[in-house]
């Protein structure tokens, strides 16, 4: 069974007050939201589809809801998610999954700059090219970004890894080129399966830190 | 180790010292410090080893049991050259030997002007009578979010205790801190350090994690904070709190965020920051996911769609353009707003910061209250001030100048058992409060600690009510600026208030005033 929530006109409070009732009795379809930032925030469980494109912060907090959107997501995709799943059929704007500690981003079209900065775990794929300063002060997690990179790909990388299939235009500060072991390319087949990409893992390069102590030179 | 604020003198008195007399009785000062000040050699003859190791927080004289041990500046023993004062010239040769700037915790050392040259005023004939302290009643009460949510803060008393992170402060701090706010009825704010399960149990009285035993009255509120690293932060977690804090800024480090370095990253902290064991914790300076103040106004907005609409949302601002910062928290949707003053204390930050960055604490007070006043929200968007609040009368006469509260943060600290030798930076602080060293911890228990929190704070709150019927009011939100007067024309000139002897304000004050 499925629930539309009309979103035309109404603001945050009205249609996310609807929302969190009716993503417990199944599929929620969300309709003319663009206007609306920070929509399914901090939902526990459920399915949203968002028909259309998506105002900014959509999926904020998100803690274990599956949400899909059809169109283009705005700035700041699934900021601080624990755990759940994000999907974007078209293109998502600046920061996505910024601080995220969990869960599955996947962007089908392209990303914009400061993607991933900050993330502490979560996996964040990007079928298309992004922008500068992707994966800045990442602590844990995936990136994998299978088109192209901008300017300082992984500045200061602590921790985790981004695995890149296309071109980048430079690396950030304390980051490293690393051979792909067969366990990273089985992981990448697997996300890749999972959703759909069509994508040669072994064709993928990997960056991780260079050093333990990224902050001192 | 380089010292930290100057060099002191550590004198032990050879008649007094059991040591001394009977080598290898008593070594209680070698035991207690945590800078190796003190050594004890093979046949167990305990000497003074490093001067320039002590940082003057006085508790091996505390452990002496035959007080024979002294601890002096030594900047008494040198001639000083101003501007060459002995930290001064010690900072140099630190910078000269390691090629590093100095850090410093706890807060600034300089002068900035503060409340000292202001007075209250009292009533007599000419105004309302004083109200009798015994008898008649004295409303405290502050409530935070009437209007704006569904579950609004009452504090008994109008005071916080501000952010302080688990990762600068101990476990033991952080309980205590709860403990103390429970039993006092006031805020306790996490920090960017994130949430201690403990916490949300003991700052509502409870002794035990089920919540069945009830232990303190009447309970307090836990502010849980959200700051540019999101330690910690998740769904739950901003659930977990009566309020949540935006924190832009603080006093100590303004324009700066944080660093906990990644050897102080132990398994505890990592597990309650949700990062790997030994990783750096960088708190970037600024939102990653903030652009401008829309941005802001819809991160209120997700805030408070994730909290139901039930808790308020708190702004915390580091010292420095009051007016326009103050109407941006306003216009962002605040419902209490905490500006931080330069004396406002640190973990650790490099210490030309502390000492050179950001508006004093009484300075931020008259534009804050103008901008709540212009955007018409006075006493009802709620004003807290922070950095250097040490009493109430340091409190009274920041509520008469227009705030809704203080928040102690260093005189909590003091409370707990702290000293002020202003190491926390160090790691090792000898009375377990700002450090992760489990020996150093183990000097802290967080019961009488928080015993002594709520003391201080009732305390305070009986000195504020002093103040407040002396000068013929029944209720904080009545107080006003005629309830002060400047005693120096600098005071007067940056406040405001009227000046005494003159019984009048300094007249550009009369024309008009704000951004």
């Amino acid at each position: 069974m499925s629930l539309a929530v009309d979103a035309s006109g109404r603001d945050l409070r009205s249609v996310s007050t609807e929302l969190k009732v009716a993503v417990a009795k199944g599929l929620v379809i969300v309709q003319k939201a663009a206007h609306l930032h920070g929509l399914a925030a901090g939902l526990k469980s459920g399915q949203v589809i968002v028909e259309g494109d998506s105002g900014n912060y959509l999926g904020v907090l998100n803690d274990g809801a599956t949400i899909c959107v059809e169109g283009n997501a705005g700035r700041y995709l699934a900021d601080n998610m624990t755990r759940g799943t994000v999907i974007v059929e078209g293109d998502a704007g600046y920061g996505v999954g910024q601080y995220c500690y969990g869960g599955t981003i996947v962007v089908n079209g392209n990303a914009g700059d400061f993607t991933a900065v900050m993330n502490k775990g979560a996996t964040i794929i990007i079928r298309g090219n992004v922008g500068d300063e992707v994966a800045t002060y990442m602590l844990a997690g995936d990136v994998v970004i299978v088109g192209d990179a901008g300017k300082d790909l992984g500045n200061y990388l602590i921790r985790g890894n981004i695995y890149i299939g296309g071109k980048w235009e430079s690396l950030g500060h304390n980051t490293l080129l690393e051979e792909m072991t067969q366990a990273d390319v089985a992981k990448l087949r697997g996300y890749f399966d999972e959703y759909g990409i069509e994508a040669d893992p072994m064709n993928f390069k990997k960056i991780v830190r260079l050093s333990e102590k990224p902050f001192y030179k | 180790m380089p010292p930290v604020n100057g060099t002191f003198c550590v004198t032990v008195m050879k008649d007094r010292c059991i040591n001394a007399r009977m080598p290898g009785k008593c070594a209680a000062c070698v035991e207690v410090c945590p800078y190796e000040v003190f050594a004890i050699d093979g046949a167990g003859t305990v000497r003074v080893q490093n001067y320039n190791a002590c940082v003057g927080c006085r508790i091996c004289a505390e452990f002496c049991p035959e007080d024979a041990i002294r601890i002096n500046p030594a900047e008494s023993e040198f001639l000083v050259r101003s501007p060459w004062t002995f930290p001064q010239v010690e900072e140099i040769h630190h910078k000269a030997q390691t090629g590093e700037y100095m850090l410093r915790g706890f807060g600034t050392m300089g002068y900035a002007p503060s409340f000292d040259n202001i007075t209250v005023v009292p009533s007599q004939i000419a105004s309302p009578a004083p109200r009798d302290k015994y008898r008649e009643e004295c409303n405290l009460e502050v409530v935070i979010g009437e209007d704006a949510c569904e579950n609004p803060i009452r504090m008994r008393y109008p005071f916080i205790f501000p952010a302080m992170s688990f990762g600068a402060l101990s476990r033991e701090a952080r309980m205590a801190l709860a403990i103390g706010a429970a039993q006092a009825g006031i805020i306790s704010n996490t920090g960017e350090g994130g949430l201690l399960k403990d916490e949300t149990w003991l700052i509502k009285g409870y002794e035990n994690e089920a919540r069945t035993l009830s232990r303190w009255e009447p309970g307090g509120y836990l502010v849980v904070q959200w700051s540019t690293g999101r330690w910690g932060v998740s769904a739950d977690y901003v659930r977990a709190g009566d309020g949540v804090e935006i924190k832009i800024g603080q006093g100590a480090k303004p324009g700066m965020g944080g660093h906990l370095l990644g050897a102080k990253v132990t398994e505890e902290i990592a597990a309650v920051r949700g990062i790997p064991v030994g990783s750096d914790a960088l708190s970037p300076c600024r939102y990653y996911d903030v652009q401008d103040l829309e941005d802001m106004r819809r991160m209120v907005a997700f805030l408070r769609d994730v909290t139901d609409y039930k808790v308020p949302i708190f702004f915390k601002l580091g010292p420095s353009r009051p007016y326009a910062d103050v109407k941006a928290c306003v216009e962002a949707g605040a419902d209490a707003i905490s500006i931080d003053g330069l004396v406002g204390g640190t973990g650790a930050s490099p210490a030309i910061v502390t000492q050179g960055v950001g508006i004093p604490t009484v300075a931020l007070i008259p534009p804050s209250v103008q901008a709540l006043k212009d955007m018409g929200v006075h006493r009802q968007v709620k004003l807290f001030v922070l950095g250097g609040m040490r009493s109430g009368l340091d409190a009274y006469k920041a509520m008469a100048m227009g705030a809704d509260g203080v928040g102690f943060g260093a005189a909590a600290e003091i409370a707990m058992g702290c000293r002020a030798c202003m190491a926390c930076h160090t790691g090792r602080c000898p009375y377990g409060i700002t450090s992760q060293d489990p020996e150093l911890r183990a000097r802290l228990d967080p019961e009488e600690a928080g015993g002594r929190l709520a003391n201080f704070i009732k305390a305070t709150a009986e000195e504020v009510k002093i103040l407040t019927m002396l000068s013929g009011h029944d209720d904080i939100k009545d107080l006003s600026e005629e309830d002060l007067r400047a005693t120096d024309l600098n005071t007067a000139a940056i406040t405001g208030l009227k000046l005494i002897g003159y019984e009048k304000r300094l007249p550009w004050w009369e024309d008009g005033r704000g951004s």
